[in-house]
């Protein structure tokens, strides 16, 4: 093989190469779904495998061809800010009279089946009336009394509105542990979400539009923590529940230990190891003769809701953390003085969160204490390697303050240390019970819970007499702006409502998926044959690049994250259809030549440079309307035309480039004729 | 194989006549289009509104049924359709300002009048319409734009002359292929409703039909240079008579893959499909009858104006 040929077959077989490697996760993940999908049932076998494939299955299933709902099923929906209804909750709602209602119903009725904006509509509205902002909205310490102060003060709360919904929902999603879960903010107002596999709709609308609850509440970290843990380990063991004994502190820690202790020798089943755990001071580690799998399975199997967590104790504020786990102890073997935290990894909180939302956890709680999580990880970022984790708080169930008493909450800087802080401040009503708070609580976290998540747990320094607070600790400007816009949610409910929703049951992504590949399998098989049929070897050559066409469309799909929908499709099917008029135009011009009577490589050479310029100028103008339409197109339609890009340019390779290197290969080898499928020539 | 021979078929002659009998046939389509019009022909992408599919276990559950079901609970206006397999429905209610609860209740009520177990929900959509008036906005804006940009690129890449005819005969294949399937659409054959999908079908159209009209362009450039003294309409016929093989193969090929999906695509494929064929076949036909035709007739009249205005003397020599 000369140098030249060299070159040719690398340029037909690298991409083919570059192609496989970009859709190999596609392959693999559809081979262990169906894998995992076979050992699905049982909860053992599942765990098992998971811990042998899992991490492959997670890479490939992130490395895979994404397939948009209308494909595979799922929800999508588009979320708006309410803003009428923001103006009328914020509001002070004493001075709301009807002056103020009919400027809203007007603004309402302007707005209600248009993509006007509303808020400015409303404020134009607003001035015609002659009225003034300044009576109606109430002037807090950080608005100047003007009119312009209260409109900017509008459109940063709308602003605002729309990432402290995004904040919730967020964390109501990774709650709800709906897999490859899409959110986004869209513009300024409005949230989009993608949810695949969605299995009741319903469920999904209802935790959309409940409005979320800001609460302060005491934290307490303490052995009654550890002994809710062990209690929820024997309820997922199926043990009787400890019976409210958790609510006297100073009985329960023999008491729960002995209870479960009894319940255990009870249950048959896992009486070997775990009798063992109980009488732990006398008898060897039951788990030391398993190999490290083998212990593993047997701790998640003895201990199902403490294996996921990580204690760290400090024997007083000064010194440092030490940490433990919950392996063959019992509550009363963990002090009760001293600094508790405890954390649970990434991976293990949805799992987490699940067990703790059991109506039959919920029960066997202690009526004064609350498990909850905290809303953003720790652990990555600021130097800190590996996975990243969640901290577990203890805090009392009853809050000490809800959040509607918050005026304002706004980021600033510390002038002192420079560092970011949130100021923070509340009505009058709200201040006095505030100082009261911060006043028995000096020394102690206060933690600010919204929609049943901690966002922050500041020491209180002081007391704070006059409603203003300063939140300090804040890593970033970012975390600042984060945790304003959730003290925000006191005062604002960020109302959104649904005005898109699109819901493809699975049954049809199915039925879709199955027969659009089948047909589109079949009519690609017909061009294929057609072409073959109609000119022979060079219909042969034109097969192997259309194939690769298609090949190389999905893997760059692959390669750069995109999603198939079926609007996409048709951007391959158009791209499909170029590539095969681009060798027809080709061969035509080739027999054209040939039927001029000239030789084979010099036909080849003139019908490729003639063909040319009609395949680049049609391609081209293909691709500009593709990039005006990824531009200006909307959903469905950007989709259509990323692929056709995709497409184009890829045709251009493979139709072009690589026959030619095809028919090179042929002519190098010593071929002068070439079946075309033309007539013979006399 | 060499289907088609080399041929000298007169295509530009009787240009007059293709043309009234395109205008006719697009006149006629959109006149009738405005007079059967229903809201029906729009999907909800763009009227909002609630549509929901349901399908029934048992197949014999008759539309009757499904009416007096709707009725009973108050929405015995919604439109309901069978379509795919027997048992299967499309029900679709006009926009209220609450879709979701529109469909929600819908859903709950069937399951409970023929029991969850005999209604699978296939897919439901919910638009408001706030966002429907968007995206039918920018979908029209989009293709106004995209045609822009191609008639700027060919009017760069060959003649003014040219971007306009080909912006001519794009318009006479979507204005018909949009005709063909609203009235197709009425017969209830085919969902063929104009949903956001849909574009995307007319999008294909336009891109399939562009690339057919450039090549022909394409020729004609080049056999301007090979036979200067040769007329304009003498040296358009050329060039599509020599494409002409080109035409037809790739348009069979490209016709023959779009039957079989609409055969075979399924619910979803299938009135996509339908609508890139009948518009690849108009698309093929204004490709060899109108958009060169429309460059000798558009180049004529310039001439004739030139001619009127330039000293004979000048135009003579």
């Amino acid at each position: 093989m000369n140098r030249k040929n060299l070159s040719r077959w690398l340029l037909i077989i690298s991409p083919i190469i570059a192609a496989a490697y970009l859709l190999w996760p596609t392959y693999r993940f559809y081979q262990l779904d169906q894998e995992r999908a076979q050992v699905a049932s049982d909860s053992l076998a599942l765990e098992e495998w998971d811990r042998t494939y899992g991490e492959d299955y997670q890479s490939a299933r992130q490395a895979r061809i994404k397939l948009g709902l209308d494909l595979r099923g799922g929800m999508y929906v588009t979320l708006e800010v309410d803003v009428l209804k923001l103006i009328e909750e914020s509001a002070d709602q004493l001075s709301v009279d009807d002056d103020f209602t009919t400027v809203l119903e007007k603004t309402r009725k302007e707005t209600d089946n248009t993509d006007k904006d509303v808020l400015e509509t409303f404020l134009t509205n607003f001035r015609e009336s002659k009225l003034s902002l300044l009576q109606y909205f109430p002037v807090t310490n950080q608005v100047d009394p003007t009119d312009e102060a209260i409109e900017e003060k509008l459109r940063k709360d709308v602003d605002d509105a729309v990432d402290q919904a995004l904040q919730v929902i967020n964390q109501r999603i990774n709650k709800y542990d709906v897999s490859e879960a899409n959110i986004q903010k869209q513009g300024t107002r409005r949230i989009l979400l993608e949810l695949p596999d969605v299995k009741d709709e319903n469920e999904i609308r209802k935790l959309l539009q409940t409005t979320a609850r800001l609460e302060f509440k005491r934290v307490t970290m303490g052995r009654p923590m550890i002994e809710a843990f062990y209690n929820i380990d024997a309820l997922l063991r199926g043990e009787k529940p400890v019976e409210e004994v958790a609510a006297d502190t100073t009985a329960t820690d023999s008491t729960a230990a002995d209870t479960t202790a009894v319940a255990k020798a009870d249950t048959t089943a896992v009486a070997d190891s775990t009798k063992a755990d109980t009488t732990k001071a006398d008898t060897t580690n039951p788990y030391a003769g398993l190999s490290d799998d083998e212990a593993l399975r047997a701790i998640k199997r003895d201990y199902p809701f403490t294996y996921m967590i990580q204690g760290l104790f400090a024997q007083n504020a000064e010194s440092s953390f030490n940490p433990f786990d919950f392996i063959m102890k019992s509550a009363k073997d963990f002090p009760d003085q001293g600094v508790y935290r405890f954390v649970v990894s990434e991976k293990d909180l949805p799992k987490f969160l699940t067990i703790m939302d059991r109506a039959d956890v919920k029960r066997i709680m202690p009526v004064d204490l609350e498990i909850l999580v905290g809303a953003k990880p720790q652990g990555q970022g600021a130097g800190q390697e590996g996975p990243a984790f969640f901290d577990i708080y203890g805090v009392a169930a009853e809050a000490e303050l809800t959040g509607d008493v918050i005026t304002e909450a706004f980021p600033s800087f510390d002038p002192a240390s420079n560092q970011p802080i949130v100021i923070m401040d509340m009505n009058s009503m709200g201040a006095e019970r505030w100082s009261q708070i911060t006043a028995a609580n000096v020394g102690k976290q206060i933690a600010i819970v919204l929609d049943g998540r901690i966002y922050s747990a500041p020491n209180v320094i002081n007391k704070i007499p006059d409603g203003r607070s300063q939140i300090t600790g804040m890593a970033n400007a970012d975390e600042a702006n984060l945790l304003a816009v959730v003290l925000k949610a006191g005062a604002l409910k960020a109302p959104v409502k649904i005005i898109e929703e699109r819901v493809v049951g699975p049954s049809l992504g199915e039925d879709s998926i199955r027969r659009g590949i089948t047909s589109s399998i079949l009519s690609f098989a017909l061009v294929i044959l057609f072409m073959l049929i109609y000119y022979m070897m060079g219909g042969a050559l034109a097969d192997v690049a259309l194939l690769m066409n298609v090949l190389l469309v999905v893997a760059a799909l692959a390669g750069f994250g995109g999603t198939l929908t079926l609007p996409g499709i048709a951007g391959i099917i158009l791209a499909t259809a170029m590539a095969v008029d681009a060798n027809i135009l080709i061969f035509e011009r080739i027999r054209e030549e040939m039927a001029m009577g000239r030789p084979l490589s010099s036909a080849v050479e003139q019908g490729y440079a003639k063909a040319w310029s009609a395949i680049l100028d049609s391609n081209v103008t293909n691709m500009l309307s593709g990039l005006v339409l990824i531009f200006l197109g909307t959903g469905p339609v950007k989709g259509f035309a990323v692929t056709l890009i995709i497409g184009v340019l890829m045709t251009l390779f493979t139709a072009v480039v690589v026959t030619r290197a095809m028919f090179e290969i042929l002519i190098s080898s010593g071929a002068t004729t070439l079946n075309l499928g033309q007539k013979k020539t006399a | 194989m060499d289907l088609i021979k080399k041929t000298n078929i007169d295509f530009v002659t009787k240009r007059n006549t293709y043309f009234t009998v395109s205008f006719a046939l697009i006149v006629a389509g959109l006149l009738a289009v405005v007079f059967t019009w229903s809201d029906t022909n729009l999907g909800i992408d763009f009227t909002g509104g609630t549509q929901i599919t349901v399908k029934f276990q048992n197949a014999s559950v008759g539309t009757d049924e499904v009416r007096s079901a709707l009725g009973s609970m108050g929405y015995g206006g919604a439109e309901l359709k069978s379509f795919g397999n027997a048992g299967e429905y499309l029900i679709r209610v006009g926009a209220t300002g609450n879709a979701t609860e529109v469909s929600k209740e819908i859903v709950e009520n069937l399951q409970s009048t023929f029991s969850a177990d005999q209604v699978t929900l296939l897919g439901a959509d919910n638009v408001e319409k706030k966002i429907s008036g968007e995206l039918a906005r920018d979908s029209v804006l989009a293709l106004v734009v995209a045609f822009i940009v191609m008639l700027l690129y060919i009017a760069f890449r060959f003649e003014f002359v040219y971007g306009l005819g080909a912006i001519v005969a794009l318009l006479h294949d979507v204005l018909l292929a949009f005709v063909i399937s609203v009235l197709f659409n009425m017969t209830g054959l085919l969902n063929l409703e104009i949903s956001i999908n849909a574009i995307a079908a007319y999008l294909t159209i336009l891109g399939y039909s562009i690339n057919d009209k450039v090549v022909v362009f394409d020729r004609i450039r080049e056999n301007r240079e090979k036979h200067k003294g040769m007329s304009l309409a003498d040296v358009i016929n050329l060039s599509i008579n020599e494409t002409l093989s080109r035409t037809i193969i790739t348009g069979i090929s490209v016709l023959a893959a779009l039957l079989v999906l609409v055969f075979f695509g399924g619910d979803v494929l299938e009135g996509f499909a339908f609508t890139m064929f009948v518009g690849i076949v108009i698309g093929t036909y204004s490709s060899i009858w109108i958009a060169s035709s429309f460059v000798i007739w558009y180049s004529d009249r310039i001439k004739h104006k030139k001619v009127g205005s330039v000293h004979p003397a000048a135009a003579k020599g």
